[in-house]
């Protein structure tokens, strides 16, 4: 421990040397770059200086930069994806403060996939990350008509769709629990609605999204293969705009505005579905329950000029039921308070509270006999975050992060059974993380850093320890007492090298832990799945990712290819043993399994980011497998989602100012499963013989997408626009299940029977805005 | 927890386009030993069917294993020497199943050894059956619950086996007390498929069996995988069985209580 706190102290004092490099002649530059229109402050918009090719900043998650220069007078050049870049003179007596406010471009021309901007030096040497711009999405077509943003991630490199419809993904072989999904910082621990169909953000609340691919800075922790950090709206500061749409399956309303003109302002946004409504109207399934809701709130207030604060909330909750009897909910909520404060022009400081629940219900009634089961996870956040512009050439950023976790695994309560009261258990996260951003010179730009996280298990329940399956010994822990704890450290590192003004080679290595495992018996997510804490016998899942990228642009910089290829190496993977029944298990612990997984391939991304025609095309060719004692004899076998080949071609084309119409063509090879190699006769019924795990192919999934969208003119009011989509546009019939039967006429023979879920599904959207 | 994934396959259904029967080319097969015998505590002869494993494509149902030695012993010192029936089938001569006793098995096929011990578990009595309704999608369902009082001992595992009017319910029904230890049971056994629905004036019989834990981790096995197939579930593999030599099947000691009820 004393060694790894040593290390720690060395690298950050490694990162702090460069701090009396500052230039002392040096005046600063600092700011927030803002929406002319709306005010929302504008994330990762590029500033540059005309007369100085090698300085240049980049706008943090709230908007602020900051930027050393000697004296004099300037040009300051200020760019953004979709907006028109502004050209400022700037006099630099001593240092100011000067906001940059950005005007939208013409609508016609957003990319639903951001490119890095022309001046690809100042950008980080971050890998494997894509940002979604939100507002150009409404034109991917997308099942239900329900614009999405886990599905539209889906549709690039290395991020693999959980199953047809599902909004569950795989990030580069790893699991869906291997996924930090953060809303305005807070976790959110289960991202789906109705079984995985939707997602639970809700589009027109989201300002932007990005994934990063494993190659995370240190800020970020807590989870193996990807982070997909989603920021909400802030809402418009200047005036009052009502957005809504209308489907076939939910509609949706927000409303944003200024609390005080410039200064604050609000925005909530609501969404439901109404399946139900259909159901009610049918005499077979009147009594059924069937939908979700989904309400996003978030406020601003800028006390001063030097400090701002935010909350923002979540909370969304699915029901479904059978008349009186069964019923399900689940659901989420989450809770941040944010205060930014301007310490001086040079350090920006973001304390984060952070409040996240998640939990799920079950009720079964017969009778006057009942039966339930409740699970929840309950963390208190605690975040501080430092930006430190310590000069031109270095951005330091540190901080530390404090997560108490209580999680309460299934209980079972009833008239019919024993209610055992499990107890939760507490956990308690920690992290310190130092990173810099190093730009060495015009060609090279280095981001290193540290992470070093712990996780300490608490009192509240009994901890065994299993050797083989057999309770070795036991661990009880009073409520306020600390067991043992984790400690790892997690060195990160990404350097950006740039050959020429149109290409430049990445290398990258960073190492993850996780410490909060979900325990899943079934492929696809469930809202019964549990999530499990470290404890005695379940280690911290450790992930090593090497990354190597390549990034050129082609045709005078109208299309940009990227190449990544990545090796990852999995520890401390999990998954159960077969026949265990790890729902009402007493001790979940006594039925696990551990083991090892690796995964690598080859990313390829084409995009065209201008012209009429938009678009990308993404392609990956990559293995995923696992070795876990107890299956599989022990050998390596492929994980299901083990696709080798998978393609994706989103095109997106501008017909004229009115309509628009694009196209989405996904292949990927079928998932990795077992089928039966023969069959045997046990008490009359047919049963199948296995051999190898996951040694199987279910058929290749291809399928293609249409939508149209009108925008009608734009009156000075009210704008509107209606989308037409065509989900599965030739009717492939693709596999969502292969299984084998005996023929109902003749026994002796089995029939092997292909489930589609989705021949055909056409939906009409209308959206509008006033 | 079986009904929620009841439930979600229900909400599943509402959603499926349709299935379709198709030809896939699967790995070949490498012919394995089927050993399927049971002791219960009724009276004898018992039974050991032994058969091998054949491709998916072979019509035959049973493949049986003539040439096998099969031995049971006990506890108390009786070794039975099967004797063969027809096609794969042996059938005890002297052995007694009981209540608490421990048996072993011996086959020998080929000069390859299997051996399997399975201890009967203490019976539980059934009391009764009760029908219970519910209402489901507009009609009213029926599901049988077997009425029993689990001892206050933990660890207690049942299988049940039902029948509709003489046709077997292919579903797997076991049962544990994880739950309800001590309590009387109130579970009903899961209604079926639609093709296997209980209607009134059907009768329905019911087979209780307590059987060990290791009976009961291949048969929960079972149930967790089918239905399931490739493609949704749980990943399909042979189940564990207690069965050491690489045979498929299980070697199960339990008890055996019978009813019949009519759904009025």
């Amino acid at each position: 421990m004393r060694k790894i706190l040593a290390t720690f102290l060395l690298v950050l004092s490694l990162g702090l040397y460069c701090l009396p490099l500052m230039a002392q002649q040096n005046v600063v530059l600092s700011g927030t770059v803002r929406d002319k229109k709306t005010g929302e402050s504008l994330i990762k918009a590029v500033i540059r200086i005309q007369e100085l090719p090698n300085a240049g900043i980049i706008s943090n998650e709230y908007g602020f930069y900051s930027l050393s220069l000697p004296k004099g007078n300037y040009v300051a050049v200020v760019s953004q994806v979709g907006y028109e870049t502004l050209v400022q003179k700037i006099k630099l007596d001593s240092s100011v403060s000067i906001d940059f406010k950005l005007e939208t471009k013409n609508q016609l021309r957003e990319v639903v996939v951001e490119s890095s901007r022309k001046n690809d030096n100042l950008t980080k040497a971050q890998m494997g990350t894509e940002t979604i711009n939100m507002s150009a999405i409404s034109k991917v077509p997308v099942i239900f008509g329900e614009k999405d943003l886990l599905k539209t991630i889906q549709l690039l490199p290395g991020v693999k769709s959980a199953g047809e419809g599902n909004s569950g993904f795989f990030v580069r072989g790893g699991g869906a629990d291997q996924n930090l999904i953060l809303l305005d910082e807070a976790p959110v621990y289960n991202a789906t609605h109705l079984l995985g169909f939707f997602s639970t953000f809700n589009s027109d609340a989201i300002k932007d999204a990005t994934i990063i691919k494993g190659n995370s800075g240190s800020q970020y922790g807590g989870r193996l293969s990807s982070v997909l950090d989603v920021k909400m709206k802030e809402g418009n500061n200047q005036d009052y705009t009502v957005n809504g749409g209308l489907g076939l399956i939910s509609s949706k309303v927000s409303i944003e505005g200024p609390l005080q003109k410039n200064k604050s302002s609000f925005i909530l946004s609501g969404r439901r579905t109404y399946a139900d409504v259909f159901l009610k109207a049918t005499e077979k399934f009147k009594d059924n329950i069937l939908y979700f809701y989904d309400l996003n709130a978030k406020a601003n207030y800028q006390i001063n000029a030097k400090n701002k604060v935010y909350i923002s909330g979540y909370f969304g909750r699915d029901e479904l039921g059978l008349g009186q009897d069964f019923g399900i909910d689940w659901g989420n909520k989450t809770g941040t308070i944010r205060w930014n404060k301007i310490i001086s022009n040079r350090l920006f400081l973001n304390t984060s509270l952070i409040y996240s629940d998640y939990n799920y219900n079950v009720k079964l009634k017969n009778g006057e006999t009942n039966f339930n089961i409740n699970s929840n996870i309950k963390d208190v956040n605690l975040k501080q975050d430092y930006t430190l512009y310590a000069n031109g050439l270095n951005t330091l950023r540190f901080g530390f992060n404090s997560i108490l976790h209580t999680i309460t695994p299934s209980t079972f309560s009833g008239t019919v059974i024993n209610s055992v009261a499990k107890e939760g258990r507490n956990g308690l996260e920690n992290a310190l993380y130092l990173t810099n951003n190093y730009r060495a010179n015009n060609q090279l730009t280095i981001d290193y850093g540290m992470r070093l996280s712990t996780y300490t298990l608490m009192g509240g329940d009994v901890y065994n320890i299993y050797e083989n399956g057999v309770v070795k010994s036991s661990v009880k822990l009073n409520r306020s007492s600390f067991g043992k704890t984790y400690a790892n450290l997690e060195p990160r590192i990404t350097t950006n090298y740039r050959i020429s003004d149109e290409t430049s080679i990445k290398a990258g290595y960073a190492r993850n832990v996780q410490h909060l495992h979900l325990l899943s018996n079934s492929v696809a997510s469930s809202p019964s799945d549990q999530w499990i804490g470290n404890s005695y016998n379940i280690k911290p899942e450790i992930a090593d990712q090497l990354s190597l990228g390549y990034v050129t642009k082609l045709f005078k910089s109208k299309f940009e290819l990227t190449a990544e290829t990545y090796y990852k190496y999995l520890q401390n993977q999990i998954d159960y043993k077969d026949g265990a029944e790890i729902n009402t298990v007493s001790d979940v612990e006594s039925v696990l399994l551990y083991g090892i997984g690796r995964a690598y391939g080859l990313e390829l991304l084409l995009k065209k980011k201008e012209g009429r025609l938009t678009g990308w095309i993404g392609y990956t060719l990559s293995k995923t497998e696992r070795k876990i004692d107890g299956i599989n004899e022990g050998k390596w076998y492929n994980a299901r989602q083990d696709r080798t080949h998978d393609i994706s071609v989103v095109g997106i084309y501008e017909l004229n100012s009115r309509w628009s119409i694009s196209g989405v063509f996904v292949y990927n090879t079928g998932d990795a499963v077992t089928y039966p190699t023969g069959k045997y006769n046990l008490q009359g019924q047919t049963l199948y013989q296995y051999a190898a795990r996951n040694a199987n192919r279910m058929p290749a999934y291809h399928r293609l997408d249409f939508s149209a969208t009108y925008e009608k003119n734009k009156t000075k009011r009210m704008h509107g626009s209606w989308n037409f989509s065509l989900y599965n546009v030739y009717g492939r019939e693709n596999a969502f299940r292969i299984s084998f039967k005996d023929d109902p006429n003749d026994p002796t023979r089995t029939q092997i029977i292909r489930t589609a879920l989705f021949k055909w599904v056409p939906s009409v959207t209308y959206q509008f805005k006033f | 927890m079986k009904k929620i994934f009841f439930l979600i396959s229900i909400c599943a259904t509402l959603l499926i386009g349709c299935d379709k029967e198709i030809s896939l080319v699967l790995d070949n097969n490498e012919p394995v030993l089927v050993i399927d015998g049971s002791i219960t505590d009724q009276a004898g002869p018992y039974f050991v069917q032994l058969s091998m494993s054949s491709p998916i494509n072979n019509p035959t149902r049973i493949v049986g294993v003539d040439n096998a030695r099969v031995i049971i012993t006990d506890q108390t010192g009786v070794k039975d020497s099967l004797e063969f029936v027809s096609n794969g089938l042996y059938r005890t001569k002297k052995i007694k199943g009981t209540e608490g006793g421990t048996y072993n098995l011996e086959v020998m096929v080929d000069q390859k050894k299997y051996t399997a011990s399975s201890s009967m578990p203490k019976k539980v009595n059934l009391d009764s059956l009760r029908i219970n309704t519910f209402p489901f999608n507009g009609e009213i369902r029926y599901s049988i619950i077997p009425v029993y009082l689990d001892p206050i001992m933990l660890g207690n595992s049942y299988r049940f086996i039902q029948k509709i009017n003489d046709t077997l319910d292919p579903t797997f029904h076991i049962f544990n007390d994880n739950l309800n230890n001590g309590k009387v049971n109130q579970r009903p056994l899961r209604g079926g498929d639609d093709k296997l629905k209980i209607k009134p004036r059907d009768n329905v019989f019911v087979e209780m069996q307590c059987i060990s834990n290791a009976s009961y981790i291949y048969f929960n096995s079972l149930d967790q995988q089918s239905g399931a197939g490739p493609g949704g579930g749980t990943a399909p593999s042979n189940p564990p069985s207690n069965i050491i030599g690489g045979a498929l099947g299980i070697f199960s000691a339990h008890t055996v209580q019978r009813k019949t009820i009519r759904i009025n």
